[in-house]
C-alpha cells in the first residue's frame, strides 16, 4: 500500500509489521567510536622526572656558559652625556637651553678599557622615549615612504601631515622627531675615526619599505622642529638614519645604530667625541647615551640569555638532585593503593 | 509529522536534528501544561469548502523549520547574538572600527565571523534536515472526496471540512472526525505509538448516525455542521456536537482520530477533517522542551564573569595610568591642543584627563578582548556533539542485543553532567525489575496455591543461610506470563477443592474483569493479548490456563471458553454481556465490570488494591479477610504484586437505578470524571471477597551488581516506586539497595495512630495527625541518624518512606528535616508515590541540596521525574516511549548506567574540565603578555602583536589541539573506570573544576606571560647578531608570539593523560600553521610593519636561543607543580594509572572474544526475532497503578478517565491544594 510507505524514516516504533525489515542496530566497532585509539600514556614517574631535569640541565648549562662567554667577549663603552653636555650655567633650565638655537657642541672623552675588534658599532641610546606609544606608532605613512606617487597619503600622519597645505614627505611624528645628535670621533686627539653610516639598517627595510625615488619634501618646514632635517636630494632608501629611526623600538629604552667604526681600537686608547647635542630629551627627562660596542656571534653585550640558561640549567640540576634524594629517602611506591582517597579515608568523605 | 514516524531507536536523525524531535511527541509530556481554551467554538461545515472559506482555517501543511530562505540570516544571527560572548565580540568589533581602537577591526571580526559562520552552518544544516522532513510529510498523499470521487492530493492541500479516506496502515493526515469504516460495528483500530508510545491497538467507534457514509457517492451526500472546541493541546479531551439533519449528536474524544496515529486492522475509514496542520492536537503539543544546561556550563559562566571582572580591572588600571601619564612634555607625541580636535587626539589630550581615561578604557577593552575565549562555546559544542553521537551512541558496551537497542544520547548538552551525578532516582518497575509479570501464586477463599519460590525469597534465604530445596518439574505449564504450578488447581482439579464455587468466581473474575483485547487466532495456543499492563494479560493468561479461555471481545460482550465447569473435560462457550466498565485510575485503584450471565445473573466483578477492596467488602467475612490479609502480606514479603478480587451479585432493580445515575454522570459535561468516580462508589460496595492473586516481577539483568558498583562510586540511589512498602523494601534487598547491615528508618502511614484518625474520617483531622506523626518520626530519625554519624564506624543508613507521609514531609516546614535526613542516608526508598511526588523528591534534592541528580525510568509516570532531574535517562527498547521521549539519554538496561556514568560521564567531565581550564589559561596568558606591554607604552593601549596574530591565535594556532583533547583524553581505560568506581567520586566532588584549579591555572598564566614578555624583551635590548643591528617592535613581538604559540601548544600535551597520533598531528600542525602563516604573511605586504620580520628573526642565533629557552622556562613552573602534585598529593586516577601502567591498552582478549561473538549478524538477528513476539510494555507501580492501564476501550462506553502521567500529576497537585484549603 503506497500510503504506508510515505515517510522515509518511518521505523514504526515497535510495530509488528516492520519486524520483517528489522535490522540490527548494533554499532559497528571502530577504535575511534569505542575510544580505544592507540595512545602513549606518559606517567611522571620519578625516573622520568629526574631524567627530564637532568636532560635540561645537561643541555642548558653548556649553552649558558657559551652564551655568557660570548657576551663577556663583547666590549662595550657607554657614556651618558645628556647632563654633562649642558653648560653648567644652563643646567637649571635645560629645556630652554636645548630649545635655544645655537652651537651646542660638546666634547667627551672615552677610554678603551679592552681591545676592541672592528667593526665597532656606535649606538645612541634613549631612555624614557616612548617610541611605542600608540599615537606615535600610528603616525606614519608606509605607503608614502615607498611610493613616490603617494606623497599625499598622509591621513595617518596627523599632526605632522601637512605644512602650509603641502604634504610632508616623510610625514608623521616618527619622522618628525628624528634623532639629530651627531658624533665625530677621533683617537688620541689626532687620528680621526671615520664613522661609516652605510648598511646600518636592515636590508629589507632599505629595499622594500623606503622608496628609491621618494625624496624628502617640506620636511621640518613648520614652525616646530622636532628633530633632524633630511637632505631633500637623497632618496629615502638611502637615508639610513631615518630608516633605523623608523623601525620603532619595542620598549621606551632603546638603542639605535648610529654607524660603524671600521678600525680596531686598542686598549687604553682615548677616544675623543665631538658631539652636537641637539636632541631634546630634556622636556621629558630622558637620558641620552653614546655606546660603542663590538659584537659576538650572539650580538651585543647581554648577559641575560646566558644567565637565564645557567639559572634554568642549574635549577634543573638542583631539582634533579633534590628529587633523587627525596626518592631515596622517602620513596613513594608507584601505585601505592594506600594513597587512594577511599583507602585513606574509609567510610565516605 | 516528522517526529512521530521516526522511532527514537533509529539513530537516523540522531543528534543531527534534535529540535525536530523536540517538536514532536517529546513535548506532549510537559507537566500540567494545558493551554487555556478559547471561549468560542469553531463551526465547521463538512464537505463544503465554500462555507468554510470565511473562517480561514489554517492549512494542513506544517513547517517545523526555524528559518526560511529570507529570514535565515537575520534570525539566525539574532539567535547567535543572544549569546553574551558573541554580543560582546560584536560590540568589540564595532569599537574596533573607531579611531580609539588600537587594533584593526580584523582582529576581532575574524574570530567572530569564524564562530558565527560555524554556528550558522550548523543551524542551516539542521534546519535543512527539518525542511526536508516537512516536505516529505506535506507531500504525503491522501484521498479526499471531490465530486463523488476519491482524489489523491498531498497532505498539505487538505482543508478543514474535507472528507477523506484513510487506508489501512496509513497515518491520519489531520485530526479527523471518524464517520465510517469498513469494519462492522463502526469501529476501527488505531495505533497511537507516535503519540504515547503504546503499541497496543485502541478502538475507536463512529457515531451510528454516520456509519453509512462509506462510499464516495454516499459520502458526498454528507452535509454536517460540526461545532467543537477551539484547537487545544489536550490529547485526551474533545467536546463537540455534530449537527446532521437538525439532530445534535454529542461528540467525545472517542470520535476523534488524531494526526500521528495510524490505522490498523481496518481496510479503510472515512473521516471529516476537524483540525489541520499546526492546529492538530499533536502539533499543539510541540512546544519546546526547556533545554537543560549542565552544571559545569553554569560554573563556566561564573568563570567568564570572573574574566570580565579581570578585564575590567586591567582596563581600569591601564586607563587611570594613561590619564596620569599623558603630558605635554612628551612633545614627540604631538600633543598640541588646538590642532587635531578628533577622537584620536582627545584620547591623549592632557587638558582633559578624565576624557583620556574614559576613551582609553574603551581602547583597552578592545585591546584585551582576547581574554574572553570566543571560540570556547563552539569548541565545547563540537566536542560534546561528537562525544554523544560518536561515543555514547556507538558504544558496544551499551548495546543491548536482545532488544536490539543501542544507547542514544538525545541531547549533547549534558555529557559532562553524567560525570558528576550524586543522586540517582530510579523507578522500580521496568527499570530495576524486568517488566515481565508472571502469575505466580494465588489465594482463593483462604487457601494458598502455587509452589514457586521467588528470587527474592531465594535471596532472603541465602542471606539467612537457609537452604531451599527447589524441585523443578519440567512438565509445568509455562506460558509466557504464567509461572504457576499447583496440581490442586490445574486441569480442572479445582473442582475437588473445598470450595469450587469460589474458585469458579475467581477464574471468571480473571477472565471477565479486564480491558484486554485478544488478537490473532481464537485458539489458546495462538492467541495474543493486547493489554495496557502486563499484569492484566498475566491474569487473563492465568484464567486461560485454568480453563477459562477468553477469546473474543465485542464492545458489549466477552466470550469465554469455559472448561471443566460442569464436569471435567467439558468445554462450552459462554458469552457474557458487559454492561458497564468502571475504569481503573490511580485514585480508585480498582476496576470493576458489571456483566450479565447468559442466564440473566447480574454480577459486578471487581479487582484492585487490597486496602481499597477491603474498605468495600460486605460485613461478615472476617475470617476470610483475616486469612487473606495474611496471605497478602506473605506474597508482599516475597516481592510479589498482589491484587484482591471480589464480586457482588446485583438485583436488576438495584442495577437499573444505579445505571441511570451512571448514564447521567457519563453524559455530564462538567466534572465528568469526578462524577463517574462518585457513581462508581455507589455500586462498589458490599463486595464479597474471592481471593487474591500474586504476580512475580522479575529483576532486570545485572541490577544488583550495577547498584553495588554505583554505590561504591559514591552515588546514592533512591528508589521511587508506586509499590507497597513491603514489596519495595524487598526489591530493595534483592537489588542490594538495602542490606541488613544498614540501619533502616521507616516512616509509614500504616500506623495505628494514623489509621485511627482515618477511621474517624475527618479530613482536616487526618491531615493534622499525619503531619504531626511525620514530624515526630522525622525528628526521631534525624536524631538517631546524627548519632550514628557521630560514631566513627556507624552503620550505613537507609530510609523508607511512603507516599502519604512524603506528601506531608515535602511541605516547606518539614522539607529541611527530610532533606537533612535523606541526604545522610545511603539509600532511600519511597513507596506508593505518585508521579508528581517523584518529581517533587527529585527537585527537592536538586534544589535543596544542590547536588547533581539523575532520574531513570521507563514509563509515562516517570516523565515528570525525568524532566525534573539534571539528567533524565529513559529505558529504551521497550514499547513505551514516553520516558525516552522526555529523557536526555536512553539506554536499554539499567546496568548500562555503569558505562554511561562511570565511563562516558567521567571522561566527558574530565575532558571538558581540561578544555575549559585550558581555554581559560591560553587566553589569559596571551592577554597578559599584552597587558604587561601596556606598562611600557605609556599606557597608550598600543598593541604588542600584529592584528592578524591576535585574530588567528584563537581560531587557528590554538584551536584544534584542545578539541582533540576534548575528544581523546583518557586518564584510565574504560575497564579500570569500572573496576575502580571510586574514581567517579572525583567528579562528584568536582575536583577538576574548582576555584583552586582555576586559580592554579591563573597563577601559571601570570607566570608564563611574565616569562614571555620579560625574557623576550630583555634579551632583545641589545643588538642580536654580529651585524650590530637592532630589533624593532615587530621583531620582538613576533618572537614573543612564536614562543607563546609553541608553549601554549606544548602545555596542552602536558595536560594529556594519553597522547594519540591525533595529539601529535594537531599540536604539530598548529605550530606549523603558525610558521607557515608567518612566512606567507611576512612576504605578503611590504607596507606592513611585519614585512620580512620572520626572516630577519630567523637569521639570528638569538631566535633559536630564545625559542629553546622561553618555552622550557615557561613550562618549568607547570612541570614542577605537576611533579610535586603527583608525588605528594596524587589524584586517585594517577595512582590507578601507576598501578596499571604496564598493562596493555585496550580491551582484554576475552572482551574482544565476546565482541566477536556478538558480531555475527545472524545471531543478532535470531535474537532480535526471538524477541519479537514478547510484548514488553510499560507498567508502573503497585499492581495496576499505571496510567497506561486506562485504555481507550473503556472510553467507548463513555467512561472518561484521566490518562497520562502529566494529567495524573496535575490532578494530584490539584487535590493536594484542595485539601490544604
Amino acid at each position: 500500500m503506497s500510503s504506508n510507505t510515505a515517510p522515509s524514516s518511518s521505523a514504526g516504533a515497535g510495530s509488528a509489521d516492520s519486524a520483517a525489515t528489522r535490522r540490527s542496530k548494533r554499532p559497528k566497532y571502530s577504535r575511534f567510536t569505542q575510544q580505544e585509539l592507540p595512545a602513549c600514556k606518559p606517567i611522571l614517574t620519578p625516573k622520568w622526572v629526574i631524567s627530564a631535569f637532568m636532560l635540561v640541565a645537561i643541555v642548558f648549562i653548556p649553552i649558558g656558559v657559551a652564551t655568557l662567554f660570548a657576551s663577556r667577549d663583547v666590549v662595550e663603552i657607554v657614556d651618558r652625556y645628556e647632563t654633562e653636555c649642558i653648560p653648567l650655567s644652563s643646567r637649571n633650565d635645560k629645556v630652554k637651553y636645548i630649545q635655544t638655537p645655537g652651537n651646542k657642541t660638546c666634547s667627551r672623552t672615552l677610554t678603551v678599557k679592552k681591545h676592541m675588534k672592528k667593526p665597532i658599532y656606535v649606538y645612541y641610546q634613549l631612555d624614557n622615549f616612548y617610541q611605542n606609544h600608540r599615537r606615535y606608532v600610528k603616525s606614519r605613512s608606509d605607503k608614502q615612504l615607498k611610493d613616490p606617487n603617494s606623497a599625499n597619503t598622509v591621513a595617518d600622519c596627523k599632526p605632522e601631515d601637512k605644512t602650509n597645505g603641502a604634504s610632508i614627505v616623510p610625514c608623521g611624528l616618527i619622522a618628525w622627531s628624528l634623532f639629530n645628535d651627531t658624533y665625530t670621533f677621533s683617537r688620541n686627539q689626532s687620528e680621526p675615526l671615520p664613522v661609516n653610516k652605510k648598511g646600518i639598517s636592515w636590508k629589507s627595510d632599505r629595499e622594500h619599505k623606503f622608496g628609491k625615488k621618494v625624496f624628502p619634501t617640506n620636511f621640518q618646514n613648520s614652525t616646530l622642529k622636532g628633530g633632524a632635517t633630511l637632505n631633500p636630494l637623497i632618496p629615502l632608501s638611502e637615508q639610513e638614519d631615518l630608516i633605523v629611526w623608523m623601525r620603532t623600538a619595542a620598549l621606551p629604552t632603546f638603542r639605535k645604530l648610529y654607524g660603524k667604526i671600521e678600525v680596531d681600537l686598542q686598549q687604553n686608547d682615548v677616544i675623543h667625541v665631538t658631539l652636537d647635542n641637539n636632541y631634546n630629551t630634556y622636556s621629558f627627562s630622558g637620558k641620552k647615551k653614546l655606546v660603542l660596542s663590538t659584537t659576538s656571534w650572539l650580538g651585543g653585550r647581554n648577559d641575560f640569555l646566558g644567565i637565564a640558561y645557567l639559572t634554568v640549567g642549574g635549577l634543573c640540576f638542583f631539582l634533579a638532585m633534590a628529587f633523587t634524594i627525596v626518592y631515596l629517602v622517602k620513596p613513594r611506591q608507584l601505585g601505592d593503593p594506600s594513597y587512594l582517597s577511599w583507602n585513606r579515608n574509609p567510610g565516605g568523605h | 509529522m516528522s517526529g512521530w514516524n521516526r522511532s527514537s531507536r533509529s539513530r537516523l536523525g540522531g543528534r543531527s536534528n534534535p529540535p525536530l524531535e523536540r517538536t514532536s511527541t517529546t513535548t506532549t509530556v510537559r507537566l500540567g501544561r494545558v493551554q487555556p481554551q478559547a471561549p468560542s467554538n469553531r463551526t465547521i461545515y463538512c464537505n463544503d469548502r465554500e462555507a468554510n472559506l470565511p473562517v480561514k482555517f489554517v492549512g494542513n501543511s506544517i513547517a517545523t523549520t526555524k528559518y526560511n530562505f529570507l529570514t535565515f540570516l537575520p534570525k539566525g544571527l539574532f539567535e547567535q547574538f543572544r549569546r553574551v560572548a558573541n554580543l560582546y565580540f560584536l560590540g568589540i568589533s564595532i569599537l574596533s572600527t573607531t579611531p580609539i581602537s588600537p587594533v584593526n577591526p580584523v582582529t576581532n571580526v575574524v574570530p567572530l565571523s569564524f564562530v558565527l559562520f560555524l554556528s550558522l552552518v550548523k543551524e542551516a544544516w539542521e534546519d535543512w534536515k527539518r525542511f526536508q522532513n516537512d516536505m516529505t510529510i506535506n507531500n504525503n498523499s491522501v484521498d479526499v472526496l471531490q465530486d463523488q470521487r476519491w482524489e489523491t492530493i498531498p497532505w498539505k492541500r487538505l482543508q478543514v471540512g474535507d472528507i477523506v479516506r484513510i487506508k489501512q496502515n496509513a497515518f491520519f493526515p489531520a485530526d479527523l472526525l471518524f464517520l465510517a469504516t469498513t469494519n462492522a460495528d463502526g469501529v476501527c483500530y488505531i495505533e497511537t505509538a507516535n503519540l504515547d508510545g503504546e503499541t497496543n491497538l485502541k478502538i475507536r467507534k463512529a457515531l451510528e448516525k454516520t456509519w453509512d457514509y462509506l462510499t464516495p457517492e454516499k459520502a458526498s451526500e454528507f452535509k454536517g455542521e460540526l461545532q467543537c472546541e477551539q484547537p487545544n493541546n489536550s490529547l485526551y479531551t474533545f467536546t463537540g456536537n455534530l449537527i446532521i439533519d437538525k439532530q445534535t449528536l454529542p461528540l467525545s474524544p472517542n470520535h476523534l482520530l488524531l494526526r500521528g496515529c495510524s490505522l490498523r486492522n481496518t481496510e479503510y475509514i472515512v473521516g471529516a477533517v476537524v483540525f489541520t496542520g499546526h492546529e492538530t492536537k499533536v502539533m499543539m503539543n510541540s512546544m519546546n522542551v526547556p533545554s537543560k544546561r549542565s552544571t559545569l556550563e553554569r560554573k563556566l559562566d561564573k568563570l567568564i564573569i570572573g574574566l570580565f571582572i579581570t578585564l575590567f580591572c586591567m582596563c581600569l588600571i591601564g586607563a587611570i595610568c594613561s590619564g596620569v601619564f599623558i603630558n605635554y612634555k612628551y612633545y614627540y607625541l604631538g600633543l598640541r591642543g588646538s590642532k587635531g580636535e578628533n577622537i584620536s587626539y582627545s584620547s591623549f589630550n592632557p587638558d582633559n584627563r578624565f576624557l583620556v581615561i574614559i576613551l582609553n578604557m574603551f581602547t583597552l577593552i578592545t585591546l584585551y578582548s582576547t581574554i574572553i575565549p570566543i571560540s570556547l562555546y563552539i569548541s565545547i559544542e563540537m566536542i560534546k556533539f561528537i562525544q554523544s553521537t560518536q561515543y555514547i551512541n556507538n558504544d558496544l558496551r551499551m548495546y543491548h542485543m536482545e532488544s536490539n537497542t543501542p544507547a542514544l544520547a538525545r541531547t549533547s548538552n549534558l555529557n559532562e553532567e553524567l560525570g558528576q551525578v550524586e543522586y540517582i532516582f530510579s523507578d522500580k518497575t521496568g527499570t530495576l525489575t524486568r517488566n515481565l509479570m508472571e502469575f505466580f501464586k494465588c489465594s482463593i477463599g483462604g487457601e494458598v496455591y502455587g509452589t514457586g519460590v521467588t528470587e527474592i525469597e531465594r535471596g532472603i534465604a541465602q542471606r539467612s543461610g537457609i537452604k531451599l530445596n527447589e524441585e523443578y518439574t519440567s512438565d509445568t505449564v509455562h506460558d509466557k506470563g504464567f509461572n504457576f504450578d499447583d496440581a490442586k488447581l490445574m486441569r480442572g482439579a479445582w473442582r475437588n477443592e473445598p470450595n469450587p464455587d469460589i474458585c469458579k468466581e475467581f477464574f471468571r473474575c480473571l477472565a471477565i474483569c479486564h480491558t484486554v483485547l485478544p488478537e490473532g487466532d481464537e485458539s489458546p495456543e495462538k492467541i495474543t493479548y493486547q493489554a495496557a499492563s502486563p499484569d492484566e494479560s498475566a491474569l487473563v493468561i492465568a484464567a486461560k490456563n485454568f480453563g477459562f479461555f477468553f477469546y473474543r471481545r465485542s464492545p458489549t460482550t466477552i466470550c469465554v471458553r469455559e472448561s471443566h465447569v460442569e464436569k471435567v473435560g467439558d468445554v462450552q462457550d459462554v458469552s457474557y454481556e458487559i454492561l458497564n466498565v468502571l475504569e481503573f485510575n490511580s485514585t480508585r485503584k480498582r476496576q470493576s465490570v458489571v456483566c450479565r450471565y447468559p442466564d440473566g445473573r447480574l454480577v459486578l466483578y471487581c479487582k484492585g488494591a487490597d486496602n481499597v477492596i477491603y474498605e468495600r467488602l460486605a460485613d461478615g467475612q472476617d475470617d476470610l479477610k483475616k486469612v487473606s490479609r495474611e496471605h497478602l502480606e506473605l506474597f508482599g514479603s516475597s516481592g510479589l504484586r498482589t491484587l484482591c478480587l471480589a464480586y457482588r451479585d446485583l438485583s436488576p432493580d438495584v442495577y437499573e437505578s444505579w445505571n441511570e445515575k451512571f448514564i447521567q454522570a457519563k453524559s455530564s459535561l462538567r466534572d465528568r470524571e469526578k462524577k463517574l468516580d462518585e457513581v462508581a462508589e455507589l455500586i462498589e460496595i458490599d463486595l464479597i471477597l474471592i481471593g487474591c492473586t500474586a504476580i512475580e516481577d522479575k529483576l532486570q539483568e545485572g541490577v544488583p551488581a550495577c547498584i553495588e558498583t554505583l554505590a561504591r562510586a559514591g552515588i546514592k540511589i533512591w528508589m521511587l516506586t508506586g509499590d507497597k512498602m513491603e514489596t519495595a523494601i524487598n526489591i530493595g534487598y534483592a537489588c542490594n539497595l538495602i542490606n541488613n547491615a544498614m540501619k533502616q528508618f521507616i516512616i509509614s502511614s500504616e500506623t495505628d495512630v494514623i489509621r485511627e484518625a482515618e477511621n474517624r474520617g475527618d479530613q482536616v483531622e487526618i491531615a493534622r495527625v499525619i503531619k504531626d506523626e511525620v514530624k515526630k518520626d522525622l525528628k526521631r530519625c534525624l536524631e538517631e541518624a546524627q548519632h550514628c554519624l557521630r560514631t566513627v564506624s556507624g552503620p550505613k543508613l537507609a530510609l523508607v518512606i511512603d507516599g502519604k507521609c512524603l506528601m506531608y514531609a515535602l511541605e516547606p516546614t518539614l522539607r529541611v528535616m527530610l532533606l537533612n535526613l535523606s541526604l545522610n542516608c545511603h539509600s532511600v526508598v519511597c513507596c506508593r508515590v505518585s508521579p508528581l511526588q517523584k518529581a517533587q523528591v527529585t527537585s527537592m534534592v536538586r534544589k535543596g541540596a544542590r547536588r547533581i541528580t539523575l532520574s531513570i525510568g521507563d514509563g509515562a509516570n516517570d516523565v515528570s521525574m525525568i524532566q525534573a532531574a539534571h539528567v533524565g535517562v529513559g529505558i529504551s527498547g521497550q514499547e513505551g516511549m514516553q520516558a525516552v521521549m522526555a529523557s536526555d539519554f536512553a539506554i536499554a538496561q539499567f546496568r548500562f548506567l555503569t558505562d554511561l556514568l562511570l565511563v562516558h560521564g567521567r571522561w566527558s567531565y574530565i575532558r571538558l574540565c581540561k578544555v575549559i581550564t585550558y581555554f581559560f589559561y591560553k587566553n589569559l596568558t596571551f592577554t597578559l603578555t599584552q597587558f604587561w606591554f601596556t606598562f611600557y607604552t605609556g599606557y597608550s593601549g598600543q598593541r604588542f602583536y600584529d592584528d592578524w596574530y591576535q585574530s588567528l591565535y584563537n581560531v587557528i594556532f590554538t584551536a584544534l589541539p584542545v578539541v582533540i583533547v576534548g575528544l581523546f583524553d583518557k586518564d584510565v581505560s574504560a575497564a579500570l573506570s569500572k573496576k575502580y568506581p571510586e574514581l567517579y567520586r572525583e567528579g562528584i566532588r568536582n575536583v577538576f573544576f574548582r576555584w583552586r584549579v582555576v586559580a592554579t591555572w591563573a597563577f601559571f598564566s601570570v607566570y608564563q606571560s611574565l616569562i614571555f614578555f620579560y625574557v623576550v624583551t630583555s634579551s632583545a635590548v641589545r643588538s642580536v647578531d654580529s651585524s650590530g643591528k637592532m630589533f624593532g617592535h615587530m621583531d620582538v613581538s613576533t618572537m614573543a608570539f612564536t614562543c607563546v604559540v609553541v608553549t601554549v601548544n606544548l602545555r596542552l600535551l602536558m595536560t594529556c593523560n594519553s597522547i594519540t597520533r591525533w595529539h601529535y598531528i594537531s599540536v604539530g600542525g598548529s605550530i606549523l600553521a603558525w610558521f607557515i602563516f608567518i612566512f606567507i604573511y611576512c612576504f605578503a605586504d611590504h607596507r606592513k610593519s611585519v614585512y620580512y620580520v620572520i626572516f630577519v628573526l630567523m637569521s639570528t642565533f638569538y631566535f633559536y636561543m630564545t625559542l629553546l629557552l622561553v618555552p622550557i622556562l615557561a613550562l618549568f613552573g607547570d612541570f614542577v607543580y605537576q611533579v610535586l602534585q603527583r608525588w605528594f598529593f596524587p589524584y586517585d586516577y594517577q595512582i590507578i594509572q601507576e598501578l596499571h601502567r604496564d598493562e596493555p591498552e585496550g580491551r582484554r582478549r576475552e572482551d574482544l572474544l565476546e565482541i566477536g561473538n556478538n558480531l555475527t549478524p545472524a545471531e543478532a538477528r535470531s535474537y532480535a526475532v526471538a524477541q519479537l513476539p514478547r510484548e514488553i510494555s510499560k507498567h508502573t507501580g503497585f499492581a495496576f497503578d499505571s496510567p497506561g492501564y486506562e485504555s481507550f476501550f473503556a472510553k467507548q462506553a463513555g467512561v472518561y478517565a484521566p490518562q497520562k502521567a502529566w494529567d495524573v500529576a496535575r490532578r494530584a497537585s490539584m487535590r493536594r491544594t484542595a485539601k490544604k484549603k
